[in-house]
């Protein structure tokens, strides 16, 4: 009785589809980068996700990339066989990671003793070029707006340990804390001497 | 499984893809499956790393795509400043599965009811039309790591801007009156949800996540067939998807297709350790840390943004204007909105515009004059009905999830 009632009271609101929704998914359009296990990445990753689950993450190190395999294995079950695991962390580290770390664990021992190891360590070079401007301004522009201005290792120092302030545009740069103060001032020292 | 659907197979399609780019290239022509533009603009999210192309899916305006396969769309952030309705075409999508269904016969499919229930149902949508009375809920969407890229020190995950949140009238039926219709039985915990998407893999778990009974009945959870008035998008879960108004998106399963209610408490793997946050007050730990212990993501934390204004934008001093903006929480409403034009110094009440529920967007605006050319560090806080707000310093988490901080926009007044 119920369902008659229920019936006459929403009768009419019954709409049909008018036929199946089919619809066309756009390719994919990036590929894992070329080098050494790219071919264990290609035969294991991109069976179930496209690459860019690997290349938007942040720059890790390789213990990250490490869990990150192991939990594909252990979680979601991915067959990757035992003697490619390290391989494929190595791979990912190398390319997507903290760079010229591998399997012995450099990344603790990185000595960062000058400009060039400090943006390496940091991932700097993933938004800072020396020459052309890529996320964030090039390290040469950086150096002309500051050539004449006293200052100019005071500011670019707490550019570095604070973060942004939109003067070279909309997209602010994170802080780096972490950096220590020798390091930042090898940094520094580096960036401003670009010519 | 029913034949009323088709999943994309990926590996089938990579190969078309291949093949039909083959073919194109020997007769001069070049043609793209779908509507993809393969000259697609890029855009950048304002963190390392951040670069992102913007593609047009079906159904959809062009959106900052996290990923391809299962496909993460992000909704550009100007959408927001257009109304507080995100209309369907930028919606944010998120699938966790790569074989997601591309072809669905909305009249040929079916929702099952069954488990612990006195009498199992299996419904057709217009079933669910003609049978249930309709509701209708103005209600956000937010992914749980939503704003992911922004946390420091940076987690792994999906690295998502502010955009993988929407605010849209669902319409559809109540659980509720579903589950009292099929009866549940004496001893029944839990409710499952499972919708169409499935994995690639053989021992990848399911997307199947699950609410408390008593929420489950609690007349707010809803099934929904229209979103702002239309279909539901393919890919935000055609034909039927449940709403859990104030909730994250997790549990707002897509093509959903099995309702399963069961006498345990479930601990698949997207329970349990997936979407789980520290059992804490603020969802937080020390950054770098693992929490004790943990709970399942569940509600909405309060958030407010400026959408009027960007990072970088340039305002005239001695001028006029309105600074336009957007509050939500997870489902109390939104009792008032502070708007400092001075790094956080000082806070004047902003207007609330037009109150569509407390599940909604509640737009806010202010008068904004700067007498000083420099740079400007606009802020925005909210505060919910029950004194709940954000704070100043951001929040952390290993997961990345529920980030909440004030906002704040860096403007150039000249």
């Amino acid at each position: 009785m119920k369902r008659i009632c229920l019936a006459i009271l929403f009768a009419g609101a019954f709409v049909s589809f008018a036929e199946p929704l089919k619809i066309e998914l756009p390719p994919e359009t990036s590929s894992f980068k070329f080098g050494p296990g790219s071919e264990i990445a290609n035969g294991q990753c991109l069976t179930c996700h496209s690459v860019e689950y690997v290349s938007t993450q942040p720059v890790m190190p390789r213990a990250f990339w490490a869990a990150s395999v192991k939990k594909m294995q252990e979680k979601y079950g991915a067959p990757v066989p035992a003697d490619q695991v390290d391989a494929l962390a190595d791979y990912l580290t190398q390319n997507y990671g903290t760079n010229g770390t591998t399997a012995t664990n450099m990344q603790s021992k990185l000595v960062a003793n000058d400009g060039p190891s400090v943006a390496m360590k940091y991932g700097c070079l993933s938004c800072h070029n020396v020459a052309t401007k890529i996320v964030g301004p090039a390290y040469k522009d950086i150096a002309d707006k500051y050539r004449t201005d006293a200052t100019a290792k005071a500011k670019v120092e707490e550019q570095i340990q604070k973060g942004g302030s939109g003067k070279w545009g909309p997209v602010l740069m994170p802080p780096f804390p972490q950096i220590t103060a020798a390091e930042t001032k090898l940094l520094t020292d580096w960036i401003l001497g670009q010519k | 499984m029913s034949s009323n659907h088709r999943l994309e197979s990926p590996r089938v399609s990579r190969r078309n893809f291949l093949r039909n780019s083959a073919l194109a290239g020997a007769f001069g022509l070049f043609t793209v499956p779908g509507t993809a533009r393969l000259n697609a603009e890029n855009t950048v999210l304002p963190f390392p790393n951040g670069e992102r192309p913007l593609v047009k899916y079906p159904q959809k305006r062009p959106l900052i795509r996290l990923t391809a396969r299962p496909p993460q769309l992000e909704t550009p952030f100007s959408v927001f400043n257009e109304g507080v309705i995100t209309p369907n075409d930028a919606f944010f999508v998120r699938y966790h599965l790569s074989e997601i269904p591309t072809e669905i016969d909305g009249d040929a499919f079916r929702v099952e009811i069954k488990g612990k229930v006195n009498a199992p149902l299996t419904l057709s949508v217009a079933g669910l039309k003609n049978q249930f009375e309709p509701v209708e809920i103005v209600a956000v969407n937010q992914c749980s790591g939503n704003s992911r890229g922004f946390f420091t020190p940076r987690v792994g995950g999906g690295q998502l801007g502010n955009g993988a949140m929407g605010n849209a009238k669902w319409k559809g039926v109540r659980l509720k009156d579903l589950l009292n219709k099929a009866g549940v039985a004496t001893g029944a915990k839990q409710v499952l949800f499972n919708g169409l998407d499935k994995p690639v893999g053989e021992k990848t778990p399911d997307f199947v996540k699950a609410l408390d009974v008593d929420q489950a009945l609690d007349g707010e959870v809803m099934i929904a067939y229209e979103m702002n008035g239309e279909p539901l998008p393919m890919l935000n879960g055609f034909p039927i998807r449940l709403v859990v108004p104030g909730h994250f998106g997790t549990y707002w399963v897509k093509h959903l297709n099995e309702i399963t209610v069961v006498d345990e408490s479930f601990s698949g793997f997207w329970m349990n350790p997936a979407y789980r946050i520290p059992d804490n007050e603020g969802a937080c730990v020390e950054p770098g840390t693992v929490p004790a212990k943990t709970k399942p993501i569940a509600r909405f934390n309060v958030r407010s943004f400026i959408t009027s204004l960007a990072d970088g934008d340039r305002v005239s001093s001695g001028r006029e204007t309105v600074v336009k903006g957007i509050a939500f929480d997870g489902g109390h409403g939104i009792r008032e909105v502070l708007f400092s034009e001075d790094g956080g110094r000082n806070w004047r009440e902003a207007e609330l515009g037009k109150d569509l529920g407390k599940f909604s967007f509640r737009e806010w605006t202010i008068p904004f004059a700067p007498k000083q050319a420099g740079v400007r560090e606009l802020k925005v806080r909210a505060t919910n009905r029950i004194g709940q707000t954000q704070p100043l310093e951001a929040l952390w988490n290993p997961a990345g999830y529920m980030r909440n901080v004030i906002e704040t926009v860096k403007i150039n007044v000249a």
